[in-house]
C-alpha cells in the first residue's frame, strides 16, 4: 500500500490535478464525493421543510402537503427565496465593505489607482466635485445610502446604472428594489414559518433580490474596486499550481473582498518586510491566488506584478494548493473558504487568519479588518506568517506540481480593457457578430462544483462545445479558474474553436475564451452586454447572448442567476437548484419567465445537449435581429 | 433408513443437518476420531487461549440431541465392509448402514525433512488434537519455528505472537501467503507481522534438523546454512486426504476418494464429501458437498454445481483481504490496480470478464465478485468500474422479494 | 416467512431507513435526535445505491431461503431459523473470517468499520411480528413487510 488517502476521488476536467489529488495523503473534498453520492430525493427536489417543529415534512404521493398544509410549491419557493436572500446578503456584504473601504481611504487620502473609474462613476451618479478624494467619498456615500434605505424606499442608483429598457420593464413588473439590505431582510421574513405561501409572489421577490444583487453586489463592487485597486489591463500570466514559488513565503488568499488587502499588498513588498523574510530564509513574500479574490488580483495583475505570483486555482483546487506544502498561511475574508482546508492546514502547520468574521474558520485566528488600524494589522499578520514559515518550512515536505497549468493565459479582460483592445468602441465586435464570424456570446460563469460530472467537468466540456460552435465564451467566477488551468484561455486554444471563431482569434491573437475574473465580474459582462445593446438600440433579451452557471455551487450563484433572469437572459444550470419538486416553480422559471423578463432557466447536465440548446437560442435571437 | 456419517467436520455436520431436515424419521449415526466438534479455521484461537474446546464448536451444544443423532466419538474407523454394508471401527465394533457418507477430511502432511517425522516437538495444525498437543508445549516454548507461510502457518504465527513468543517463519517462496496473495498484498501482512515481532526467512527451505536426546528438535538448518534454534516446530506444508478407512476396499481412490457429481463413490449408497473427496479444501464448498450428498442419500437427486474454489478471505490484525481467482495475468488481460493508505485492490479481466480480484483493506459489499467470476458475467464497457460495482448494477427482485441478477 | 419487500421505483434515496437502522442497533440508548451520525460504530445494515439515471437501488438482506452466508460460516455464528426464516448472526461465536462477506452474492454484508471483527447483518430488529425500524421509517413505502412463500 502507498500513502494515498484514497483512490476514490471524483473526476476533474483538469486531469493532472485529478492525479495529483488522488496521490495526496490527506482527505479532500474530491475524496468525499463518493461517500455523499446517495443524495436524498426530497432534498434534491427541495421538498423537505424544516421550518417548524412539526417537521421535517417531506412531500410524497401519500403525503402531498406538510403538516401545516404547505404544498410542494410553497415549500420549494420558501426554500428557494431563503437561498436567494442569503446569497444576496453575501454580495451586499461585499459591496458594503468595499464602499466603506473606499470612503475611509478617501478620508485618509490614500492611494486611488483608478481615477478614470472614479470619474466614470461620478458622471453616472451625477456627482460634481473637483477634489478626487471628496469625489470618491461622495461616490461611496451614494452607494452606502442606497444599501441602507428601507425596503419601501426606492433605490436611486439602479436607474442610473441599469439599462433603461430593463428599468422600464422592471417597473412594469413591480420588481424595482428598495434598499438592498432591507430587501434581504424582507426576503427572510417572507419565507419564515407560516408566512408567505404564494410561490409566484416569492419567486417575484427573488427577481427583486437578483436586481439589487446584480447592480450593487456585482456591477458596483467591480467599479468601486477599480477606483481603489486599479483598472484591469490585458496581459499574459501564468496560472495553476506552477505559480507557487517555494523560495518565497507564500500566502494563499481566499474570498471576495479585495479592498481588505490594499494595505497588506503594499506592505508585503516593503523593504522592511523583505528584510524580515530574508532573515527567516526566504526571498520575500508572495500572494498566491485562489478563489475569486485571487481572480480579482489576477485581473488587476498589471498593478501587482511583484507581490502576486499568479492564480493557482479555484475553490475546489484550494486543498491541492495547500497540499503542495509551499503555502505558509491562508488569509481569508469570505467564501469560498472550504471547511475542508482546516485539517489540512493543521496537518501542514499552515497559519490561518480570517480578516472578516463572516467567514471565521473554526481553527483560524480572527483579526477583523479594521481600516483605522490597517497598518498595525498588516505588521502583525506579517510577523505571524513569518513565525509560521519558520516553524513549518523544512519540517513539512514539499509536494509541488511545477508543470501544472500554463504560463500564458490571457488575463485582465474587462469591459474597459476589451473595448480599448477593440479600438475604444464595440463596433468591431458587433460587426463580427453581424457577419456571423462570431455566432453569439456565452457567459460561462459562476462556481465550480464536484457533482456536475466532477470538478469543472461540465464547465470545461460546455465551453469546448460552445467555442466549437463559433460562440465566443466570456467567463467570470470560479469557472474561470478551472477553464484557465485547462488551457482554454491561451491563444493556442483557438485550435479548439469552430473555423470562424478560430480565424477571428488567430487574427486578433486572442483565445476563444476571455476571462473577466471573479464572479463579481458577472457585473462586467452585464456592462458589455448593455453597451452592445445600447449601440444596437435593442433591449438585452434580443441579443444573441446566453449565460451558463453550469457548475453553480452556492446561494450567491442563485442570487446571480436571478440577476441574469431579471436581465432577460437565458440561464443554463447543470444541476437544478432544488426546485424541481414544485411544478409551479419549474413552470415560472423555465417558461413563464420568457414573458415576464425575457429570461428562462435551462437545466441540463450534458455538455453537448446544453450547447445545442444554447446554440439554438442564439440562432433564434440572431433571426430576431435579422442577422 | 439408517445413515452413517464418518467425520464431524463441515461436510459431515452439514450432511447430518440436511438429513434430519429432509427425513425426520431416519436414523443418523456419526462416527469421528474427533472428540469435539470444532472449526479447524479457528484452531489458532485455541493456541492463543482466546477460545476453548467448547467455543471452537460451530454447532449448538445440544446439536446431537436436538437432531436425534447417535455420535460415536474418539473412534477411528478401521475399514468399510462394502458387501455387508458395515463400518468397522478400530475398537472392534461395527455399525451397519443403508447409506454412508465418508467425510473424514484431511490430515497434515509432514515432509521427510531431517527428523521432522520422528521428533516429538514437530506438529501440523489441522485438528483439535494437534492443537491440544501443541498448546502445553507452546505455552512453555520460547522459540517457535513455523515452516510454511500459508494460511495455517500464519494462523499459528499469529497465535504464538499473541503469546509473546519468538516466532520465525520459513517460506520457500519469496513472499508470504504466496498462493493467496501477490507481492504487494503479502507485503502488507509481512509488515504487520514484523511489527508484532515475527521474523521471516523467505526463499529458503528447511533442509536438516538436529534432534536432542529427549527426542526434540532443537535447531533446524536451512538450505543456505542458516541455523534456527527452536523449542517447537509447526509444519504448515499442506494436507493429505484422510482416506485410510477406504483403502483396500472396492471404493475407487485416485489420491482422493473419487465421486460422481452427486457425491457418490464408485460403490452405490456410499458417498464422500469435503477434503477427502478432493474437490476443494474450502469450508463453504465442504458444506455444500455435505448438503448435496445428504440430499442424494435421502433420494432427492441433486447435483453438486458450485465448484468454484479459488476463493479465500483472511483477517490478521484487523487487515482483511478477499482473494478470488488465480491472480495470474495472461497476455491480453486487463489488470487494474488501486492503492491508497488503507486499501490495495487488484483485478484481472479477461475478454471483458472478471478472472481474479484481490481486495485488501475494505471488503464491504464485495460478495458480488464471486458471482461475477463464477458466472463469467460480461462486464464489457465497464471494466474500469470494476472496483465500484455493486449489486445495484445487476439489480433484480423476484416476486417473492428475493434478489436476482439482471445481466 | 416474513420478508422486507422492496419497491425500488418508489425509493427516493432519503436514507431514512439507513438512519432508522443505525438507531435500532445503536449501543447506547437514546432518541433519533441524539443518534451520533458521525460515530462509525453506528452502522446501518442496509444501504442505498444511486444509479446514474437518478434511480435508487435499496440493498437489504433477503434472509435468503438458501443463504450463502450461512453456507460459508465456519464458526456457527450465522444460522437460519427454519421456523421464522430469519438468518441470524451471533457476534460472540463469529470467527471474523468474513467468508460470509465473500459469499453473499448480493453484496449485502460488510465487516464492521471500527474493529473489523464483526459482520454487519440485518436481524429483522429481532422482532417476530412488528415491522423492523427501517420499514417503519420509509416515507415512500418503498420497503414493506410481507409473508412470502419460498
Amino acid at each position: 500500500m502507498n500513502q494515498c488517502y484514497g483512490c476514490n476521488t471524483c473526476k476533474s476536467a483538469d486531469q493532472p490535478l485529478e492525479g495529483f489529488i488522488r496521490s495526496l495523503p490527506m482527505e479532500t473534498s474530491h475524496h468525499r464525493v463518493e461517500g455523499q453520492s446517495t443524495k436524498c430525493g426530497f432534498g434534491l427536489q427541495g421538498v423537505c421543510c424544516r421550518l417548524c417543529s412539526n417537521g421535517p415534512c417531506r412531500i410524497t404521493p401519500e403525503a402531498p402537503r406538510g403538516i401545516c398544509g404547505a404544498s410542494a410549491d410553497t415549500i420549494v419557493a420558501r426554500n428557494f427565496l431563503r437561498a436567494v436572500a442569503s446569497g444576496s446578503g453575501c454580495y451586499i456584504h461585499i459591496v458594503e465593505n468595499t464602499a466603506l473601504n473606499l470612503k475611509k481611504t478617501a478620508q485618509a487620502k490614500g492611494e486611488l489607482k483608478g481615477i478614470a473609474s472614479l470619474n466614470h462613476l461620478a458622471d453616472i451618479f451625477g456627482i460634481e466635485e473637483e477634489d478626487n478624494y471628496k469625489k470618491a467619498e461622495k461616490v461611496a456615500d451614494a452607494v452606502l445610502a442606497d444599501l441602507y434605505k428601507p425596503e419601501y424606499v426606492s433605490a436611486e442608483l439602479i436607474e442610473k446604472i441599469a439599462y433603461a429598457p430593463r428599468v422600464a420593464r422592471w417597473k412594469e413588473l413591480g420588481i424595482m428594489p428598495g434598499g438592498a439590505k432591507a430587501e434581504v431582510f424582507k426576503g427572510v421574513v417572507k419565507c419564515s414559518t407560516n408566512l408567505n405561501s404564494d410561490p409566484v409572489d416569492m419567486l417575484t421577490d427573488c427577481l427583486k433580490l437578483g436586481i439589487s444583487t446584480g447592480v450593487y453586489g456585482l456591477t458596483l463592487t467591480n467599479l468601486l474596486n477599480d477606483v481603489l485597486l486599479g483598472q484591469p489591463e490585458l496581459r499574459m500570466a501564468p496560472v495553476g499550481l506552477r505559480v507557487i514559488d517555494p523560495d518565497y513565503i507564500n500566502i494563499m488568499i481566499t474570498g471576495h473582498q479585495h479592498t481588505i488587502f490594499v494595505d497588506l499588498q503594499e506592505r508585503l513588498i516593503s523593504e522592511e518586510a523583505k528584510k524580515k523574510a530574508q532573515a527567516a530564509g526566504a526571498r520575500g513574500f508572495k500572494l498566491v491566488g485562489c478563489t475569486c479574490v485571487g481572480q480579482d488580483l489576477q485581473l488587476r495583475g498589471a498593478h501587482y506584478t511583484e507581490v502576486f505570483d499568479g492564480h493557482a486555482g479555484n475553490n475546489y483546487t484550494s486543498e491541492a494548493i495547500l497540499a503542495t506544502g509551499a503555502i505558509d498561511a491562508v488569509l481569508s475574508e469570505f467564501n469560498c473558504t472550504l471547511p475542508g482546508i482546516e485539517p489540512i492546514c493543521d496537518e501542514l502547520k499552515i497559519k490561518q487568519i480570517c480578516l472578516d468574521d463572516v467567514a471565521k474558520k473554526a481553527n483560524a485566528e480572527l483579526m477583523q479588518f479594521d481600516f483605522a488600524h490597517r497598518e498595525e494589522q498588516s505588521d502583525i499578520i506579517i510577523d505571524k506568517i513569518i513565525e509560521s514559515y519558520k516553524e513549518r518550512r523544512g519540517t513539512v515536505p514539499l509536494h509541488l506540481m511545477e508543470d501544472h497549468g500554463n504560463d500564458h493565459t490571457l488575463t485582465g479582460v474587462s469591459e474597459g480593457s476589451l473595448k480599448d483592445f477593440l479600438g475604444g468602441k464595440w463596433t468591431p465586435l458587433i460587426e463580427l457578430l453581424a457577419a456571423g464570424e462570431i455566432k453569439g456570446i456565452a457567459g460561462v460563469v459562476g462556481c465550480s462544483n464536484l457533482t456536475a460530472g466532477g470538478h469543472d467537468v461540465l464547465s470545461v466540456d460546455l465551453t469546448k462545445e460552445l467555442i466549437a460552435r463559433d460562440i465566443l465564451v466570456l467567463t467570470a467566477g470560479c469557472s474561470s479558474g478551472g477553464i484557465e488551468n485547462c488551457g482554454l484561455m491561451t491563444p493556442e486554444a483557438a485550435e479548439l474553436a469552430g473555423p470562424k471563431l478560430r480565424a477571428v482569434c488567430k487574427k486578433l491573437g486572442i483565445p476563444p475564451v476571455l476571462n473577466f475574473g471573479p464572479c463579481l465580474a458577472i457585473g462586467r459582462l452585464e456592462i458589455v452586454a448593455t453597451e452592445i445593446a445600447s449601440e444596437l438600440g435593442v433591449d438585452l433579451p434580443k441579443l444573441p447572448l446566453v449565460l451558463s452557471a453550469a457548475q453553480w455551487l452556492e446561494e450567491q450563484a442563485l442570487a446571480d442567476g436571478c440577476f441574469g433572469l431579471a436581465l432577460g437572459l437565458p440561464l443554463h444550470l447543470g444541476l437544478p437548484p432544488f426546485v424541481t419538486g414544485s411544478k409551479t416553480a419549474v413552470q415560472v422559471l423555465t417558461e413563464d419567465m420568457k414573458e415576464l423578463t425575457g429570461g428562462q432557466v435551462i437545466i441540463n447536465d450534458n455538455a453537448k445537449e446544453s450547447a445545442n440548446i444554447l446554440e439554438q437560442i442564439i440562432l433564434e435571437k440572431r433571426q430576431g435581429l435579422h442577422i | 433408513m439408517k445413515h452413517v456419517i464418518i467425520g464431524v467436520g463441515a461436510a459431515g455436520i452439514t450432511a447430518a443437518k440436511t438429513l434430519r431436515e429432509k427425513d425426520p424419521s431416519c436414523s443418523i449415526t456419526m462416527i469421528s476420531t474427533d472428540t469435539h466438534v470444532h472449526s479447524r479455521c479457528m484452531l489458532h484461537r485455541y493456541l492463543s487461549h482466546e477460545r476453548n474446546e467448547d467455543t471452537l464448536s460451530f454447532v449448538e451444544p445440544d446439536f446431537f440431541e436436538t437432531n436425534r443423532i447417535t455420535w460415536i466419538k474418539g473412534a477411528p474407523v478401521r475399514t468399510i465392509d462394502v458387501e455387508q454394508k458395515l463400518v468397522c471401527l478400530e475398537n472392534g465394533s461395527s455399525q451397519p448402514f443403508d447409506q454412508l457418507l465418508i467425510a473424514t477430511g484431511a490430515n497434515s502432511f509432514i515432509p521427510p525433512v531431517g527428523q521432522f517425522r520422528e521428533a516429538n516437538n514437530v506438529f501440523g495444525l489441522r485438528n483439535l488434537s494437534d492443537a491440544q498437543a501443541i498448546r502445553p508445549l507452546s505455552d512453555q516454548a520460547d522459540k517457535i519455528l513455523i515452516v510454511g507461510s500459508g494460511l495455517v502457518g500464519m494462523d499459528a504465527a499469529y497465535a504464538f505472537l499473541e503469546q509473546g513468543k519468538d516466532v520465525t517463519v520459513v517460506e520457500m517462496a519469496d513472499r508470504i501467503l504466496p498462493i493467496q496473495l501477490n507481492e504487494t498484498a503479502g507485503q502488507a501482512y509481512k509488515d504487520l507481522f514484523e511489527a508484532h515481532g515475527c521474523r521471516f526467512l523467505l526463499g529458503k527451505k528447511a533442509s536438516e534438523t538436529h534432534m536432542n536426546d529427549q527426542g526434540a528438535i532443537d535447531f533446524v538448518s536451512l538450505d543456505d546454512g542458516t541455523r534456527i534454534d527452536c523449542d517447537l516446530v509447526i509444519v504448515a506444508a499442506g494436507v493429505r486426504p484422510a482416506l485410510e478407512c477406504a483403502q483396500d476396499t472396492p471404493i475407487d481412490i485416485d489420491r482422493f476418494i473419487k465421486v460422481s457429481d452427486t457425491m457418490e463413490t464408485s460403490c452405490p449408497n456410499i458417498y464422500a464429501a469435503g477434503d477427502v473427496a478432493g474437490l476443494s479444501g474450502i469450508w463453504p464448498n465442504a458444506m455444500k458437498q455435505g448438503q448435496t450428498a445428504a440430499l442424494n442419500m435421502c433420494g432427492i437427486h441433486t447435483v453438486y454445481e458450485d465448484r468454484y474454489a479459488m476463493k479465500n478471505t483472511m483477517n490478521f490484525y484487523g487487515l482483511v483481504t478477499l482473494s478470488l481467482g488465480r491472480g495470474v495475468a495472461e497476455e491480453g488481460d486487463l489488470v487494474l490496480e488501486e492503492e491508497d493508505a488503507h486499501n490495495y485492490r487488484r483485478a484481472i479481466l479477461r475478454n471483458g470478464k472478471l478472472d481474479s480480484i484481490l481486495l485488501q483493506g475494505k471488503i464491504d459489499y464485495s460478495g458480488i465478485y464471486q458471482y461475477l467470476i463464477k458466472n463469467q458475467i460480461d462486464l464489457s464497457g465497464r471494466e474500469t468500474d470494476i472496483f465500484h460495482l455493486s449489486f445495484a448494477d445487476f439489480y433484480g427482485v423476484k416476486d417473492n422479494g428475493g434478489y436476482q441478477y439482471q445481466v | 416467512m416474513r420478508r422486507i419487500m422492496i419497491d425500488a421505483s418508489k425509493c427516493d434515496g432519503c436514507k431514512n431507513c439507513t438512519v432508522a437502522c443505525m438507531q435500532a442497533h445503536r449501543e447506547t440508548p437514546g432518541t433519533i435526535y441524539d443518534l451520533d451520525l458521525t460515530d462509525i460504530r453506528n452502522e446501518s445494515r442496509n444501504h442505498i445505491e444511486k444509479m446514474p439515471d437518478g434511480s435508487y437501488r435499496p440493498i437489504f438482506c433477503r434472509h435468503c431461503d438458501l443463504p450463502e452466508c450461512v453456507m460459508s460460516c465456519m464458526s456457527g455464528a450465522l444460522t437460519k431459523d427454519p421456523q421464522t426464516g430469519i438468518v441470524s448472526y451471533d457476534e460472540k461465536k463469529c470467527g471474523s473470517c468474513f467468508m460470509c462477506v465473500m459469499n453473499c452474492p448480493y453484496g449485502v454484508l460488510k465487516a464492521d468499520t471500527a474493529t473489523h471483527t464483526k459482520v454487519i447483518k440485518c436481524d429483522f430488529c429481532l422482532l417476530d411480528n412488528a415491522e423492523p425500524n427501517c420499514v417503519k421509517s420509509c416515507p415512500k413505502k418503498a420497503i414493506y413487510v410481507e409473508e412470502v412463500s419460498l
